[in-house]
């Protein structure tokens, strides 16, 4: 099996993808920075405050943990896979970490070490009941997303935990050469995210595997060994952000990130990633994270109803998937 | 307070005069509330617990994981009436959609007290709550007065904080606060924004209104997970001492906020009694007392002056609760 055969199965990387668009055509992302560079330009003029070095900052800060999710999620949808359980997962990672802190006495290491050890098997396990037993991801992820939940509200009594170290806040809150260490933090999980994704063997197996599974398990790619590895990541990620949900807030509630696997998978899909799979990255997902978050900062600086504010962001999905859509149909020849 | 226990104290000394604890010992009350993940439920079963404890009869405490899941609820209520319990205590999460279930259980001949949040029905035996508006005023009185001692006038902008769209006893609060906040003409309401009852959507909301009001002297946040992201976000901001933060309820991240003056002010209802009483009234309801429809439970104003004095000290911390001798606790 050469590498370049399965090279033409993958997502071109980003720098890759510019060029060829010439030819063919710009990719989703493109098109989503476009609209969030936009959305930045304007709220710049009509949102008093929005070019504020505080407020860019707390931009960064609340995009941080958001984009981290949507990084971890990308790794299932480039399978044609879903993991639904992030979100669970992150609080469930929040209440144990925090719990053995509190109540356990341990170190933030300790905890810190343990916590990620049981997101990774978490992972490990979804990966390997959709990959050997067959059983929808969708499903297994389902499972989690309920039971998961389920687990950190019967740990924690359902009650929030504090008495975390002050340390975390401040590392919460720190900023390197006045930008947010969380933010440097989901950057080096972007790169290292990105670097797996394009520049690795592995990387190149999950678009393999996704474009086409037969054809993929055809030319010898261990796909229960690569499905696993994709959702382990999902889980990291995952736990990564409840982790760090937990430095902001200086406390573990089990109800954190309820719901945040959607808007992860939301920001994915609208950073060009597709559910059938065989194409996503990580940069889109950023940029998908980045213009909820914009959204959402913006419909408060602005005044604007926070109903409106989950009406525009359904529009956004509604519209970017048709947009994206549309595109493949003229591509097809079908416009 | 005391008018409350007296009732219940008198109600059953009533009926059950020379009657042992040991009496109730088949006696089960299922005690069903909004959302298993808040302290403030937990401060409900505390209640219930010391009540089932000192009439030696047993309770279920019952109740779906999430405020927003509205048809467990009904489903666990209609559970526990297929069940025929001695009684029900229950906090409706939706007026509307509890009704009907309560309606069935009280035909069912088991009394249903009702706490925190009324139902739209009147088949109960009594509604025990906090009168969330009478909180929603003294959190607007207690802005004022602190904005006055901030700036020394009584003129600002404010905003506050819904933590969940649909629920009664929030509307209530809001209604009560912007109402009272009318009797301060110089204060402004600029801002209101809607959570999804998470700590760390009300931080981000937070920061942006501090953000686009950079003259906003006061924040009402409606509960304490609305309480926790607003304190997280004006102490991040260093703002403690510019911005009057009042908020409802008690987690332990609130009264540490309280404690650091980033909170001025938390409005406090008394959980434990709800479920303390809620048991009480129930047993006694079983045993043919009547009850008037509704009974107040009262809210105090908790703040940095009084936090470590004796009354409020079991408001906070429902273990250091010291029940009045009319029930003989203790």
């Amino acid at each position: 099996m050469s590498e370049g055969a399965l090279g033409k199965a993958q997502e071109p990387t980003v720098g890759v993808s510019i060029l060829e668009g010439v030819r063919h055509r710009l990719p989703l992302e493109t098109y989503v920075l476009g609209l969030t560079v936009l959305v930045w330009v304007l709220l710049a003029i009509f949102a008093k405050y929005f070019w504020t070095a505080g407020n860019i900052t707390d931009i960064l800060r609340q995009v941080s943990i958001d984009a981290i999710l949507a990084f971890g999620s990308l790794f299932p949808i480039i399978l044609a896979g879903i993991d639904l359980s992030v979100g669970s997962v992150a609080g469930l990672s929040g209440v144990i970490f925090s719990m053995l802190i509190a109540d356990a006495g341990q170190g933030v290491l300790v905890a810190l070490v343990v916590t990620v050890i049981i997101g990774l098997i978490i992972g490990m396990v979804n990966g390997w009941a959709s990959a050997r037993l067959g059983i929808p991801p969708f499903i297994v992820t389902l499972a989690g997303l309920q039971g998961y939940r389920g687990l950190a509200l019967l740990l924690s009594g359902g009650l929030t935990i504090s008495g975390m170290p002050g340390g975390l806040q401040k590392f919460a809150l720190s900023s390197v050469l006045h930008v947010p260490s969380l933010f440097l933090l989901m950057l080096a999980f972007g790169v290292a995210a990105h670097f797996l994704l394009a520049y690795t063997r592995t990387g190149r197996y999950m678009y393999a595997i996704g474009s086409n599974i037969e054809s993929a398990r055809r030319v010898g790619i261990k796909v229960t060994l690569v499905v696993i590895v994709a959702y382990a990541l999902a889980s990291l990620y995952a736990t990564v952000s409840g982790l760090l949900l937990v430095a902001r807030l200086s406390m573990g509630a089990p109800t954190a990130a309820t719901g945040s696997e959607l808007a992860a998978i939301a920001a994915a899909v609208v950073g060009g990633a597709s559910l059938f799979g065989g194409r996503g990255t990580i940069l889109g997902c950023f940029i998908g994270a980045l213009l909820f978050t914009t959204i959402g900062n913006g419909a408060n600086l602005l005044g604007i109803n926070s109903f409106w504010q989950m009406v525009i962001e359904g529009l956004l999905i509604a519209f970017v998937v048709y947009f994206d859509n549309l595109q493949k149909r003229r591509q097809a020849g079908l416009g | 307070m005391k008018k409350v226990l007296l009732l219940a104290a008198a109600a059953l000394g009533c009926t059950m005069i020379g009657a042992q604890a040991g009496d109730f010992s088949k006696a089960k009350i299922d005690v069903i509330v909004k959302a298993t993940t808040s302290q403030y439920w937990g401060t409900v079963f505390d209640g219930a617990r010391q009540a089932a404890k000192d009439l030696g009869l047993s309770i279920a405490t019952l109740g779906a994981p999430s405020e927003l899941d509205v048809a467990q609820e009904v489903q666990i209520l209609e559970n526990a009436t297929a069940a025929k319990p001695t009684g029900i205590v229950i906090a409706a999460t939706n007026a509307q959609a509890l009704a009907q279930p309560i309606d069935a259980a009280t035909k069912a001949g088991i009394p249903v007290v009702v706490i925190d949040s009324d139902a739209n029905t009147k088949n109960y035996v009594t509604f025990l709550a906090t009168n969330n508006e009478t909180g929603g005023r003294k959190a607007a009185i207690e802005m004022a007065r602190c904005i006055k001692a901030r700036t020394g006038g009584d003129t600002g902008k404010v905003a506050y904080l819904t933590a969940l769209a649909g629920a009664q006893s929030l509307n209530d609060r809001d209604r009560g606060f912007v109402e009272q906040l009318k009797s301060f003409p110089g204060l402004a309401i600029v801002e209101h924004r809607v959570g999804n009852n998470e700590a760390s959507r009300a931080l981000s909301d937070s920061e942006d209104l501090l953000t686009a009001h950079p003259d906003l002297v006061g924040i009402f946040a409606d509960n304490e997970l609305e309480g926790d992201g607003a304190g997280t976000a004006v102490s991040e901001k260093g703002l403690g001492s510019k911005v009057c933060l009042v908020a409802f309820d008690t987690s332990d991240q609130e009264i540490k906020f309280v404690r650091t003056g980033i909170i001025d002010a938390l409005i406090v209802q008394n959980p434990f009694m709800m479920g303390y009483a809620g048991v009480w009234y129930a047993l006694a309801a079983a045993h043919g007392v009547v009850f008037p429809k509704y009974v107040d439970t009262g809210v105090s104003v908790v703040t940095k002056d009084n936090i470590d004095s004796p009354q409020m000290v079991g408001l906070l911390d429902p273990k250091k609760y010291v029940l009045s001798p009319f029930l003989g606790a203790q």
